[in-house]
């Protein structure tokens, strides 16, 4: 690994393959879990992206007579939005639901919300738990006792009745979702946080920067923000899955997500009355929140592994390289 | 030790006070409880009437100060819907939730095992099917499992019953069954990683070497030294899980219509009955409260070089 990192800055190749022989990458591709779990998340963050472009259909757009068609059937529908309308045929590769919506272009367009809602809560409350954690940490003293309070108060507290206390005063909707997830998970931000910057102000590197009269805005943005990228970035992929479980949950219960917009939560809710009926209705939104909850933790814990020092030989030892230099591990 | 105790009874007692306030201050400032209460086209002369008869005309600060001399007295008030005391549906409701808990519990313990076995050889085959398996558990949301239970094993086949509640004696067994396994997967997931993590832990600690470097089988070396040490982080855990299953209960109760808390709960909110809601959200903190206070006993319990002098 050293050595083809020397040899790399000797010979200079060009940039592409410099990334490709970078160890982590080669971690990251010869890991078959977590390699398929990034490409699934690859594939389910761009069709929600670009959800206009790849859906087949509207996701309104309603058909009763074709309603609950099984996946893989075909249907004739009108389509309204041609004047006249025109009939024409249409093929549903995950089924029609109880109003003859197509099932893929539902579940495209829920998964938007539901991953908006899963990044947008972590934002939130990455941005509330580092701010207070910084604070906590670098000043100390009496604010850093009543933050940590407050933080005992809240860890203690079960997020799902949280959630519902806020959503029960506040009323359902999108926005309150990502206030929900801002109240009830900053804390965990706060005290990775505070953990870090206890550790680090410490250090000489920190004393350097003070000694040549660094303010305290610039200590803390240009020396121990980045020391804390990593672990946030693990906490954070951790969090959007439970995230998008919680919203699932809430919107299930009918607390999140409102009609007529959609989230799988949603979808699951609406379709439960008709598992008899049309399983695919269930079993298809219920199966794209596992999955994408499990990539997102798959691909989480390898993040965490890899960035922590103690672990990360294993992960790294089944490169090509290592096994050529013969390294015991 | 007992300075220990007052600290962290005092402490606790703070926490479930601190909870209440903020409940109390969301609902009477973010929002205003009658509105809560009546149609959104109600007249005037009715919200003032509503507004005498809870009392919720007097200043915030009476109001407050009343909320918690009731909240120390056990008095919640009467339920807007049922016209019975909150405390007493509360009473009712909750063995059903804690038995439903510590049954889902147990299958959760399982997971155990399964870390037991995956940690003998870290990053061998059994390791990573364990590892992919139990993040594969933990990433299933309750609610969609108890719906596709619901529809394999009580619809498909018919082997038990969809929903209901028959009493907790022997003939309500039936009914128990596929909620609990609702319940336990994320609990079965965290113990078999737990177990997993800290078992690897122990096992390149020097007195593993030691044990091993004796002639001592390896069965003993594992089960009688590393599981040991390891059973401390899974004790925590599994009392953290226990705490948890508030969480995940309510979406199961309301599935299976099972009468805990949880249903209770949301049922309450949906009707806008504020003692309800008011005495269940103190009874779940109270429980959460009292089960990590426990853990924390037993934590000094199992490793006596934890003493909170």
């Amino acid at each position: 690994m050293i050595q083809n990192e020397t040899a790399a800055l000797e010979t200079k190749p060009n940039p592409v393959v410099a990334i490709w022989r970078n160890a982590l990458v080669q971690a990251f591709f010869s890991d078959t879990v977590t390699l398929l779990s990034g490409i699934f998340l690859l594939v389910i963050i761009l069709s929600a992206a670009l959800a206009p472009w790849v859906a087949p259909y509207s996701p309104q757009d309603q058909q009763l007579r074709l309603r609950h068609y099984a996946p893989l059937s075909t249907g004739s529908a009108v389509d309204r939005t041609a004047d006249p309308p025109v009939e024409e045929g249409r093929f549903f590769l995950l089924g029609t639901d109880h109003l003859g919506r197509d099932y893929l272009s539902r579940l495209i367009y829920g998964g938007r919300i539901s991953i908006s809602v899963g990044v947008l809560g972590v934002l939130t409350s990455g941005i509330i738990g580092i701010f207070l954690g910084l604070i906590a940490g670098f000043y100390r003293g009496l604010i850093d006792d009543i933050i940590m309070r407050a933080v005992d108060v809240f860890m203690s507290v079960p997020l799902l009745l949280l959630a519902l206390m806020v959503l029960f005063i506040l009323g359902p909707s999108f926005t309150n979702i990502i206030i929900v997830f801002a109240v009830a998970r900053w804390m965990l931000y706060c005290r990775v946080t505070r953990g870090v910057v206890l550790s680090l102000r410490e250090q000489a590197f920190v004393d350097a920067a003070r000694a040549i009269g660094c303010s305290d805005t610039r200590i803390i943005g240009r020396h121990i923000l980045p020391n804390l990228i990593t672990p946030l970035l693990t906490l954070a992929a951790l969090e959007v899955p439970r995230n998008i479980l919680t919203e699932s949950t809430l919107s299930f219960l009918g607390f999140g997500i409102q009609p007529p917009e959609s989230s799988w939560g949603l979808m699951l809710s609406q379709g439960r009355q008709y598992i008899v009926t049309a399983w695919w209705v269930v079993v298809v939104p219920g199966t794209a929140i596992f999955l994408t909850a499990l990539s997102f933790n798959l691909f989480g814990v390898w993040m965490r592994a890899v960035s922590d020092p103690l672990q990360r030989w294993r992960w790294l030892k089944a490169t090509k390289e290592s096994k050529e230099a013969g390294v015991k591990m | 030790m007992r300075n220990y105790l007052i600290r962290r009874t005092g402490h606790s007692v703070f926490i479930i006070l601190g909870l209440m306030a903020l409940l109390f201050f969301a609902i009477n400032i973010l929002g205003d409880p009658v509105s809560l209460l009546v149609d959104e086209d109600a007249s005037q002369e009715a919200i003032d009437a509503l507004r005498a008869k809870f009392g919720l005309d007097r200043p915030l600060h009476v109001r407050f100060g009343d909320f918690y001399w009731d909240l120390l007295r056990g008095d919640f008030g009467k339920s807007i819907r049922h016209r019975i005391d909150a405390r007493e549906m509360i009473i009712d409701r909750l063995p059903n939730t804690a038995i439903l808990a510590v049954v889902a519990w147990a299958i959760g313990s399982l997971g155990i095992p399964l870390g037991m076995l995956a940690a003998r050889r870290p990053r061998g085959l059994v390791d990573r099917v364990v590892n992919v398996l139990s993040f594969a558990i933990i990433s299933v949301p309750e609610f969609w499992l108890a719906l596709m239970l619901i529809l394999i094993v009580s619809v498909q086949f018919g082997l038990l019953p969809t929903s209901g509640f028959n009493g907790l004696g022997m003939e309500g067994w039936k009914f128990m069954i596929l909620p609990a396994i609702a319940l336990s997967p994320r609990v079965l997931g965290r113990n078999a990683q737990i177990t997993r993590a800290t078992m690897i832990e122990e096992i390149n600690k020097q007195y593993v070497a030691t044990a091993r470097a004796k002639g001592l089988a390896e069965n003993a070396v594992l089960y009688k030294h590393v599981l040991k040490n390891a059973s401390i982080s899974i004790v925590t855990l599994m009392g953290d899980e226990l705490a948890g299953f508030m969480n995940g209960s309510t979406v199961v109760e309301i599935i299976f219509g099972w009468p805990g808390i949880g249903k209770l709960l949301i049922d309450a909110i949906n009707a806008r009955d504020l003692p309800v809601v008011t005495a269940a959200v103190f009874v779940i903190a109270l429980m959460v409260m009292v089960i990590n206070f426990g853990v924390d006993l037993l934590y000094t319990w199992l490793d006596p070089r934890i003493s909170y002098a």
